[in-house]
């Protein structure tokens, strides 16, 4: 299948402020970059994990998608976004708990979503 | 960024080295930036494989695991590194979801040291792990303070042990199976340690632990122990009780250690301070402990103790003639001989001695060595002087046996004096020495026989006993000489040898013979002080004929009541022996009076002596009263004419008529005769033409030193310098003319 994540579809997406907060205090007057080199981290990790996404949901591979969703949500929340990590937390839940039926349209959600955050960051990195 | 270390703890590595373990890079890289910031190096790590790979060269301080990862995930890490060498102890931190309880059990199986919900406070994180690494330091520091302790205790042959009442179990520790020769794998219960334990000593030690169990006390006490290859040692064993919450006694817990060397040296010193290096008896200092002690009973239970002293006869002169070595071998069999005489104990009292019961002062009876050849026999309860008198008599029985040391058969005798408590003395001191005067009126009465203190004896005044004690140890002081006066035959005018006399050398002032010699017969300590005489008198022959060829006898003085003990020959024969000189360099001067008061019992000597060739010259001689019958037979050699009439000669008719028959009474009896006391030439003159041509007296010379004597003889007898030599010569003729002009002077 299309293993490229589409680029359109959703409205622009604003990382949580709170988030960024903890990631600036880590290098408060900004001498190592860090945010940067976070933001940098997140898109190459959430670009491999989107893709490792669309191949277990085509492989109908649920316990890697878990595990892709486990990571993902914490290092989502990590750079604020919320949304995207929020489903991951459902995508995670669901795999755990055997509460599949409806795991096909959540995963395309987590995808969207990843798209957004993706589309985010990329927005910071430019600027 | 630069924040500093919250915690300085000493003893913390600098920059704690962190292995930071996460498949979120995004995580992976905040928390490395923020513990950063927080003093720790970061090494990161993005799965549980990658981890293990930088594991196997290099140690961390701390890891910090993520839970869940794929592949490899915490859980599985933490195990696998677990396995690995030295990796055992090393603190691991797993980080966890905040909903995810089943992984906080799971990680503590896998062997995590804490787990850590995962946040962005880092503060908290660095915090938790400083925490780690102060838990782990110190666990570090226990465990080597435990490696030490071990080692330590070994050393110390120490082990601890702990026992659970409830359990009923006994946990030692590996070195405390080492105490009793077991290996670490070994278990050992409390009943096998137990049968380890001789039998009787295990029925003591049990009810002592039934004791110190049903009052939670103390435990503290020393138990023998065989070990299984049979060797026997001493375990040293120290408990206390530990209580559980309802202040029961729920156990104990205590060490155990081997203290069989330090008893051992503990018993050797006790020993060495107690008992006499040679003969193993109760020393002085035991023995005065002892006597004390039985003092003690004696007063409080109201009986008599006995102490008897016991006194060799001429110990001091087999020690002279055999040697030292041959002394000591002596006094072991007499110490082994008069053991037996007693019931004697060898336990070493000090301690307390009322635990035994109110008998205990019987095992205060013993034998022991006062010291040199004085031994007491201390008889805690006697009923009478009888009691006492019956040991006496066995410790003189005892001595019968000949003893054989240096190849030679000794006859060795003893002077027992006994003091009884509380008639005789009332403390120690008083005793030993009121035993010590019976002892001294032994020796006075000839020895090998024993005697009761009684106050009589004690009569003889302190004075007189200080002057006595210091005379009795004159001989072995070596305060004792002897001086020679020469014997002088004027015809020839040489030396036809010399009669010793004895001067005692006390604290640097010469005591003339009056003043002690009456007082050495009154005490008997004449025996002693003869018997030196001998010795010394056949030592000096030898000595002077090497120097100059003497060969002539040197005359010793003899109380008769020496005459008449038995040892008298044997104890001539062994000092001429040991010099190497023949009997006759010895010869014996008795007194008239003394030799007509014992002359029954003096007579088988004088024919003993005179057969072993021993001359017998008759000292005095004119002031007793001798019967002419009797010297007719008697087998002497020799009449000396007392200095007395010497003296008179030239002066009354009467003292010339006198020498005059002596020297007649001589010659019918074939008798030598010689004139003692010539000051001067007239007297010279007039013996010599009475027909009395030997002579001594101060004309030739006075008592003078061995060394001075062979001077006198160099510088006045050889070159023929004295005025008496001339006067002698012109009083010569006949024969005797060409010998004293000769070469033969000496």
């Amino acid at each position: 299948m299309n293993a490229k994540p589409t680029s359109s579809a959703a409205a622009p997406l604003i990382l949580d402020e709170k988030a960024l907060a903890v990631l600036r205090e880590l290098d408060p007057d900004g001498r190592h970059g860090v945010l940067l080199r976070v933001m940098r981290t997140f898109e190459s990790s959430l670009l491999r994990l989107m893709t490792q996404t669309v191949e277990a949901r085509d492989r109908g591979d649920l316990e890697a998608a878990r595990h892709i969703a486990h990571t993902l949500k914490s290092s989502s929340a990590s750079v604020g976004a919320l949304a995207l990590s929020a489903c991951c937390g459902d995508v995670e839940r669901m795999v755990r708990t055997g509460d599949t039926a409806d795991i096909g349209a959540r995963l395309e959600n987590l995808l969207s979503e990843g798209e957004r955050a993706l589309a985010a960051v990329r927005a910071m990195l430019r600027t | 960024m630069t924040a500093p270390l919250s915690f300085s703890d000493a003893g913390l590595p600098e920059q704690p080295g962190v292995l930071l373990v996460d498949d979120d890079e995004v995580n992976l890289l905040m928390t490395a930036v923020a513990l950063r910031g927080r003093g720790f190096a970061i090494t990161e790590a993005s799965s549980g494989e990658r981890a293990l790979e930088l594991l196997a060269h290099w140690t961390p301080d701390i890891i910090v695991l993520d839970a869940l990862m794929p592949g490899l995930d915490g859980f599985a890490t933490c195990r696998a590194l677990r396995k690995m060498a030295g990796f055992e102890n090393v603190p691991v931190l797993m980080l966890t979801g905040l909903d995810d309880d089943a992984s906080i059990t799971r990680a503590y199986q896998a062997g995590a040291t804490d787990f850590y919900v995962k946040a962005t406070q880092w503060s908290l994180l660095a915090g938790r792990l400083q925490y780690l690494l102060r838990a782990s330091r110190t666990r570090i520091e226990l465990e080597r303070s435990k490696a030490k302790l071990g080692r330590a205790q070994d050393l110390a042959r120490m082990g601890s042990f702990d026992w659970r009442r409830a359990e009923g179990g006994l946990a030692m520790s590996p070195e405390g199976l080492r105490v009793f020769g077991f290996g670490p794998p070994d278990r050992v219960s409390l009943r096998q340690l137990l049968r380890m334990v001789p039998r009787d000593d295990r029925r003591a030690f049990l009810r002592l632990l039934h004791d110190v169990l049903r009052h939670s006390s103390v435990l503290a006490t020393d138990v023998p122990i065989h070990l299984w290859d049979g060797r026997q040692r001493i375990i040293h064993v120290e408990a206390e009780p530990e209580f559980n919450d309802h202040g029961h006694g729920a156990g104990y817990t205590g060490i155990v250690q081997d203290v069989t060397d330090r008893r051992i040296a503990e018993d050797k010193i006790r020993h060495l301070a107690n008992f006499d290096a040679l003969t193993g008896l109760p020393n002085r200092r035991q023995l005065i402990w002892r006597a004390e002690r039985a003092l003690e009973h004696a007063r409080r239970l109201q009986h008599q103790f006995a102490l008897l002293l016991i006194d060799l006869d001429r110990f001091k002169i087999i020690n002279d003639t055999l040697g030292h070595s041959a002394g000591d071998d002596l006094l072991m069999e007499v110490a082994r001989r008069l053991r037996g005489c007693v019931r004697h104990s060898d336990q070493i009292l000090e301690g307390a001695l009322e635990a035994a019961g109110s008998r205990s002062h019987r095992s205060l009876e013993a034998v022991g060595r006062l010291g040199g050849d004085e031994f007491v026999a201390l008889l805690p309860e006697v009923g009478d002087d009888d009691d006492a008198a019956r040991v006496a008599q066995r410790v003189l029985e005892v001595m019968r046996e000949p003893i054989f040391v240096s190849g030679q058969e000794c006859f060795v005798t003893a002077s027992v004096g006994v003091a009884i408590f509380p008639r005789d003395g009332a403390t120690v001191a008083d005793l030993i020495r009121n035993s010590d005067v019976a002892m001294y009126s032994v020796k006075n009465q000839g020895r090998n026989a024993s005697a009761v203190y009684s106050s009589q004896l004690a009569g003889q005044g302190r004075e007189k006993l200080e002057l006595e004690t210091a005379l009795h140890k004159a001989i072995e002081r070596h305060e004792l000489v002897l001086h020679y006066q020469p014997k002088i035959d004027v015809r020839q005018a040489r030396m036809v040898g010399a009669e010793a006399l004895m001067r005692w050398n006390r604290n640097g002032r010469l005591v003339p013979p009056n003043d002690f010699i009456p007082l050495a017969e009154e005490t008997g300590l004449i025996v002693p002080l003869s018997e030196w005489a001998l010795r010394e008198a056949a030592r000096q022959a030898k000595a002077w004929q090497t120097s100059f060829g003497f060969s002539d006898s040197i005359a010793v003085n003899l109380p008769s009541n020496l005459f008449s003990r038995s040892d008298l020959i044997e104890h001539i024969h062994q000092c001429v022996t040991a010099f190497n000189v023949p009997h006759r360099v010895i010869m014996l001067e008795i007194t008239e009076s003394s030799l007509m008061k014992d002359l029954q019992d003096v007579i088988p000597a004088l024919h003993r002596l005179n057969e072993i060739g021993v001359e017998i010259a008759i000292d005095d001689f004119g002031t007793g009263y001798s019967s002419l019958a009797y010297l007719t037979t008697l087998p002497i050699s020799e009449l000396k004419i007392d200095r007395g009439f010497v003296r008179d000669l030239g002066i009354t008719p009467q003292s010339s008529a006198v020498v005059q028959a002596i020297i007649a009474l001589a010659r019918a009896l074939g008798l030598r005769v010689i004139a003692e006391g010539v000051e001067t030439l007239r007297q010279m003159e007039v013996l010599h033409r009475l027909g009395c041509g030997a002579m001594q007296g101060f004309l030739f010379s006075r008592p003078i030193p061995a060394d001075d004597l062979e001077a006198w003889l160099l510088q006045t007898v050889l070159p023929r310098q004295a005025p008496w030599i001339g006067q002698a010569s012109e009083l010569e003729f006949g024969a005797d003319l060409g010998r004293a002009a000769g070469g033969r002077l000496l």
